[in-house]
């Protein structure tokens, strides 16, 4: 009875025997599960170990998901075999168990964690007070630093995040996302003494990150370590002002009283010989490097302000003031052609902003006596700007480059243009037409 | 790590090799980065088509296509990385932003 209630699951399994070396392969085992909820994969294992094959080489300790030991890739995916379940997977679905990936292969689904705590150690994973006290820390849990941790504090240092993160493959000296978001708890942690020294370490390796989520998506833990690196890129942003900062508090502090030239002597830390730990320059005094800073800067603000305001007035305040039209001649009412287009070059002088310019515009003008009808047709195009002209044979006004054409009355007969022809305003004194441009 | 040991080790597995769920281990959040980067480099391919073939509705249409799905997901890194928007809605954004960009690529292409 009890064996009808079960499922019978195929388990395949990746095996590497390093006696013998080669690839690796994987090995096939039939498992009757009875009850899938409450079998992890570790049981899997451990039941294919005992029964079908003892040569079967795995990790584990705690069982309860607390010492990271046991993580493999199921199905795909990272995890740690002693909290996934086999009802995880669909019924009629296979179990495949593999190694973490970007660790060396020790022996079947066992790899040497070694590269992964060398990378660790880098960064420095343990907690240097800054003042001893025997007094145990008061940590409130609503203050923003202990907020911003989060549930950081909790991994267990699984390796699942550096096998799914695809960036650890790519560069060698990347930490991956188990050691920065290790060296993200302590970077927060103001009572840290180590905050300078951690993050040098840290900054190159932060930026590898490309936002992929991989990481966070595979936690058994559930901490998404791309926050964790996200915030290290962050605090790497403000690392250059903060050391400039530094420098200065220093160099104050070393500065004698009462106003004396800093730059007459050397700091205390360069007299000793402790060059490049005392944050200052011995070849330029701060005093004039400020005046020189603070110089740039003037300058610089200056600058930007007057081109802004150049281009602002050129640009901007051009189209804020109402123009008033420029009445341009376009010649002789009675030269143009009756019941034709005449194409005509106006040539006019047009303000923008500080200088007056000499412009030459193309305007194509329809005349038809009969209707008493005179139509001002600008030349450019309504698509994006380019020239029009009339072609006489076709009777059609046709673009230049975008295949577009045009009727007599300016309406779109092909191609992209989305509007007909923009008309111009015209008026006609003593048999010279004058056209409005704007 | 001694080096006797090391000659027996296996070198590591990168891709899954052999894996035939190797495909589960890239999820939307990887997706999102490789499709930014495909369309990175179509934009290239694209933009250099339409200077060489002046007016093309489809080659514009992709182009403006491509655009849209590289902006719109560089928008997603740039919120996350400024911590502008939690990463908890790292998914959400992808489609939200996603969403809205079509939108908004739908409208500049009508008004073409």
């Amino acid at each position: 009875m009890a064996q009808e209630q079960g499922n019978t699951r195929k388990v395949a399994i990746y095996r590497y025997d390093p006696t013998v070396g080669g690839d690796g392969h994987y090995d096939h085992y039939d498992l009757h599960i009875e009850d899938e909820t409450n079998t992890t994969i570790l049981d899997v294992l451990l039941r294919i170990q005992r029964e079908q094959d003892s040569t079967l080489a795995f990790r584990y300790a705690c069982r309860v998901n607390m010492c990271g030991s046991c993580a493999v890739v199921i199905n795909g995916r990272e995890g740690l075999a002693c909290k996934t379940n086999v009802s995880d997977f669909a019924e009629s679905k296979d179990l495949t168990i593999r190694p973490l990936n970007h660790f060396p292969v020790v022996k079947d689904l066992v790899v040497d964690m070694g590269p992964f705590f060398e990378k660790y150690e880098e960064c420095l994973p343990f907690f240097e007070p800054r003042d001893m006290s025997e007094e145990p820390a008061i940590i409130r849990p609503d203050s923003i630093e202990r907020r911003a941790i989060g549930f950081s504090t909790e991994c267990i240092a699984c390796g699942c995040c550096v096998s799914s993160c695809t960036m650890v493959n790519y560069h060698d000296g990347y930490a991956g996302p188990a050691p920065l978001n290790r060296a993200f708890t302590l970077l927060l942690d103001s009572r840290d003494a180590l905050y300078e020294e951690r993050l040098d370490r840290v900054l190159q390796s932060c930026y590898n990150c490309r936002t992929e989520f991989n990481c966070t998506e595979v936690c058994p833990k559930e901490i998404s370590c791309t926050r964790s690196i996200k915030f290290i890129q962050r605090l790497a942003i403000k690392e250059p002002f903060r050391a400039k900062a530094k420098s200065k508090a220093e160099a104050a502090a070393s500065a004698p009283a009462h106003g004396e030239n800093v730059a007459a002597e050397p700091c205390a830390a360069h007299a000793s010989g402790e060059a490049g730990q005392c944050g200052c320059d011995e070849n330029l005094d701060t005093g004039r490097r400020n005046f020189l800073a603070k110089v740039t800067v003037g300058l610089g603000a200056v600058s930007a302000l007057t081109v802004g305001g150049v281009l602002a007035s050129t640009f901007v305040g051009q189209s804020l003031d109402k123009k008033e039209p420029v009445w341009v001649p376009a010649g002789k009412l009675g030269d143009l052609k009756e019941g034709d287009v005449t194409t005509v070059n106006l040539r006019y002088v047009e303000n923008v902003g500080f200088y007056n310019q000499e412009r030459v515009k193309p305007v194509m003008i329809y005349r038809n006596q009969e209707e008493d009808k005179v139509v001002v047709y600008d030349s450019r195009c309504t698509h994006l700007g380019c020239s029009v002209h009339w072609d006489a044979r076709q009777k059609l006004f046709l673009c230049a480059c975008h295949g577009g054409a045009f009727e007599l009355d300016g309406s779109v007969k092909a191609g992209p243009p989305p509007r007909p022809l923009a008309t111009l305003e015209h008026r006609v004194e003593n048999g010279n037409i004058l056209i409005a441009m704007v | 790590m001694e080096q006797q040991n090391v000659n027996n080790y296996r070198k590591p597995l990168q891709w899954g090799e052999l894996d035939p769920n190797r495909h589960r281990n890239m999820f939307v959040g990887m997706w999102a980065w490789m499709w930014q980067r495909i369309t990175a480099v179509a934009i290239i391919f694209l933009l250099g088509l339409h200077v060489t073939l002046t007016y093309k509705p489809w080659l514009q249409f992709l182009l403006l296509l491509a655009v849209t799905f590289h902006a719109t997901l560089g928008l997603r890194v740039i919120l996350l990385d400024f911590n502008l928007v939690n990463v908890k809605y790292q998914r959400a954004l992808i489609w939200g932003l996603t969403a809205l960009g079509l939108v908004i690529a739908g409208l500049i292409w009508r008004a073409m």
